[in-house]
């Protein structure tokens, strides 16, 4: 390989057939007199401009565009000096780091020597050691392409806004719960806003045993094992939910905080006296009407319950992860879109009471979808007021236009699956630890279960991994007519 | 062509190739690269030596050898006849086509050398005709392929009364062809020993068998083609010598540049 080209922190190596090397790969450009080396990534490859290509390509096709037939009588062998020329390839690398004195810093300010440099390939192990890419929290996500394992250290997502998102089938689901089983492993605290079910057979292996994890997967479906009393809720995320998922104005929002007053002062906090006390409250028929609606969405929506012994399964399930490290699901699978908005303004208000009472210490959130329950207002509570309350969130879409602008630039790590769709590339480049073209040029070339790491998790160098296998029951499958047709046919 | 120089001399590469035209579709046979390392020491002994190797030839070597500068196209005329000959001797009564004019008696076409490739040609019941894209035979002051009638094409223009100057001979009948339309017409040297019909029948035959454009045989296009190098395989031929030979590639200054700056056309251009 041949330093050729340096523009901005782009290179550009002139490298040859025998030399294997592919997108995405890392190499080691030396220069023994300064001392120093660069770090570059490869991030596309292109055929080198050769003199002379044209006319030799179109030599062999002048037949009305069928190759012409014959025989080449070359006694030196010059044929393979010729293909070696021609099939010369040009690799567009991005400078990563500069390496001196062992040290690592992210400069690209100086210009190695272009005769004397020797570029080599960087395995990654090697770079993994340089950045000091491991830690004490180990978390294995698979194999690179050299065969090593890359391993990132479940601190990078401490206090972390990370992202997962690429096309639909390609593994973010899997990464999802790869990186919260792991989690649960170091004793964390992790909540997922399961929209599929997806995650609620994480304590089964795939042969349906129990795993190691089983006691620390709490499944709470909403209005089966997951209720709430009124007297539990503290009137302002019983207002966030009135006011946010049921769209109650403002004037009826006043008098519903009256009436939950007087209840309150006279002990009368439960469905029953909620509704008698709307009917018989002094007001505005409007304002009453409003509220009797609302009361009866909340009714309706099963999640609301007077009797305590059966609203106390979600603290207790917190309780029990903050000791022991475990994951609480939401199964929101078969709630509808309102009711899953007054599941989550709960849930969230919820943590955000534990965790300000210093009752948990920090919770790793995963958000399927978002976008389908989260109110826009949400968004920027979650990166900016909760995480420091101890709420670090993990965003995990298939759409990445969803997710506002402002999160992307905020994310620490994203996990970027494949995507062939410009726009979707274009948005996930907004990100502030990435730069377009990595993620325009690799992410498009990612095969399934495939992902490239970009962010505090791999010290940003961005890395390309084939996220490993979980024996762990998946119930992300999509429902298929043609299933039993398709395995008889296989 | 010169693909460079050394201290003590030059490094030429030829190539040849035969076209042929079979069940409507084109074969070739390409011979080379071959590479010469070309000195004032080895020059003549290795023009004698390929001369009196391939083509067995009767009389003395040449005693005196091409300059320096006339090797890479005296050895290409080498391989050249080589080809021709071989092409004779193999090919059955069909049309053989050649690059250039029938005239003999120049250092590159002795008169004997060529009179025995169209001799072994007519053995074998072939025709040669011979293209040349340059001339410099001229008519009432204008070059041959000029002065054209306004005919419709296909025709042949014959010329008459032309006296070479020995030692050069001319062992080919010449006729202005202008094959198809368009502005182009080319000297076009016939075996002078062919009868009239047989020459008249060979030109048919190739309007009939072979694609023309702008009045030339595309089987001598495609020759062309495949012989000329393109940069990529100079490129590669020197890649070929440094890592064969271990020579070191390094770029000759310019003087034209280095003396006159942005004034200075080059030596190439020069």
């Amino acid at each position: 390989m041949k330093l050729y080209k340096k523009e901005g922190n782009i290179l550009q190596i002139l490298s040859f057939q025998n030399e294997t090397v592919e997108k995405g790969d890392y190499l080691l450009v030396e220069d023994a007199d300064a001392g120093k080396a660069l770090i570059a990534q490869i991030i596309d490859m292109q055929f080198a401009s050769i003199p002379g290509i044209l006319e030799e390509l179109l030599r062999n096709l002048p037949d009305g565009g069928e190759p012409i037939q014959g025989e080449d009588f070359d006694p030196l062998e010059i044929a393979p000096h010729i293909t070696y020329i021609q099939d010369a390839s040009l690799l567009i690398c991005k400078i990563r780091a500069t390496i001196e004195n062992e040290n690592l810093n992210p400069s690209s300010a100086w210009l190695p020597s272009r005769s004397q440099s020797t570029i080599k390939k960087l395995p990654i192990p090697t770079l993994l050691k340089l950045a000091k890419i491991n830690g004490k929290l180990p978390i294995i996500l698979g194999g690179t392409k050299d065969a090593s394992l890359l391993t990132m250290d479940a601190s990078s997502l401490d206090g972390r806004l990370n992202i997962i998102t690429g096309k639909k089938e390609t593994g973010k689901s899997h990464l999802s719960k790869l990186l919260m089983l792991n989690l649960i492993g170091y004793k964390a605290t992790v909540v997922i806003f399961d929209l599929n079910g997806e995650y609620i057979s994480l304590g089964m292996t795939v042969d349906e045993k129990r795993n190691v994890h089983h006691d620390k997967i709490h499944v709470l479906t909403p209005s089966q094992n997951f209720k709430v009393a009124l007297k539990q809720l503290n009137l302002h995320v019983l207002l966030e939910i009135l006011i946010h998922a049921l769209h109650l104005p403002g004037t009826s929002a006043r008098e519903f905080r009256r009436i939950w007053q007087s209840l309150k002062e006279r002990d009368m906090l439960n469905l029953h006296d909620l509704g008698e006390a709307i009917r018989n409250w002094h007001c505005n028929q409007h304002v009453r009407d409003a509220l009797y609606s609302r009361y009866y969405a909340l009714v309706n929506s099963g999640f609301f319950t007077d009797n305590i012994a059966e609203a106390a399964f979600l603290e207790e399930c917190l309780f029990k992860a903050r000791e022991q490290g475990g994951a609480i699901i939401i199964n929101l699978k078969n709630t509808s879109p309102i009711d899953r908005q007054i599941v989550v303004e709960y849930l969230l208000g919820k943590l955000v009471e534990l965790l300000t009472s210093w009752k948990l210490k920090a919770v790793f959130l995963f958000a399927e979808e978002a976008h389908l329950y989260l109110r826009e207002t949400y968004w920027d509570d979650i990166v900016t007021r909760m995480r420091h309350f101890g709420i670090f969130t993990t965003f995990i879409t298939n759409q990445p236009d969803t997710i506002r602008e402002n999160i992307y630039r905020q994310a620490d790590n994203i996990f970027l699956f494949n995507f062939t769709n410009e726009h979707d590339l274009e948005v996930v480049s907004r990100a502030a630890r990435v730069d377009a073209e990595t993620v325009n040029s690799i992410a498009r070339d990612l095969p399934p279960h495939h992902c490239l790491v970009l962010g505090k998790a791999v010290r940003d160098f961005p890395m390309v991994v084939k996220v490993k296998a979980l024996d762990v029951k998946t119930m992300g499958e999509t429902r298929l007519f043609f299933k039993e047709q398709n395995k008889l046919a296989s | 062509m010169k693909i460079g120089e050394t201290t003590t001399g030059t490094l030429i590469a030829i190539r040849g190739a035969n076209i042929w035209k079979q069940n409507q579709s084109y074969r070739y046979i390409r011979l080379g690269p071959f590479i010469f390392h070309i000195t004032e020491e080895n020059k003549k002994e290795l023009y004698n030596t390929l001369q009196s190797a391939y083509f067995h030839s009767p009389h003395e070597p040449s005693q005196s050898s091409p300059n320096l500068q006339q090797m890479p196209t005296r050895l290409a005329t080498l391989l050249e006849r080589w080809l021709q000959t071989a092409l004779t001797k193999t090919i059955n009564n069909g049309i053989i086509l050649f690059d250039g004019s029938l005239t003999s008696g120049t250092p590159d076409t002795p008169t004997q050398l060529m009179r025995e490739i169209l001799a072994t040609a007519r053995k074998k019941g072939n025709t040669v005709l011979a293209f040349s894209k340059m001339t410099n035979l001229r008519f009432n002051g204008h070059l041959i392929t000029d002065a054209i009638p306004k005919y419709k094409p296909p025709y042949l223009l014959e010329t008459v009364g032309l006296r070479p100057k020995p030692p050069i001979a001319l062992l080919g009948d010449i006729y202005v062809a202008k094959l198809t339309k368009g502005n182009y017409a080319f000297r076009l040297d016939i075996d002078k020993e062919a009868s009239l019909e047989q020459k008249i029948e060979a030109v048919e035959k190739l309007l009939g068998n072979d694609y023309l454009s702008q009045s030339y045989p595309e089987t001598l296009r495609l020759a062309h083609i495949l012989c000329t190098f393109t940069a990529n395989e100079v490129i590669a031929m020197q890649h070929f010598i440094t890592h064969k030979h271990g020579l070191k590639l390094i770029n000759r200054p310019d003087m034209h540049r280095l003396l006159f700056g942005p004034f200075g056309k080059g030596e190439k251009k020069a």
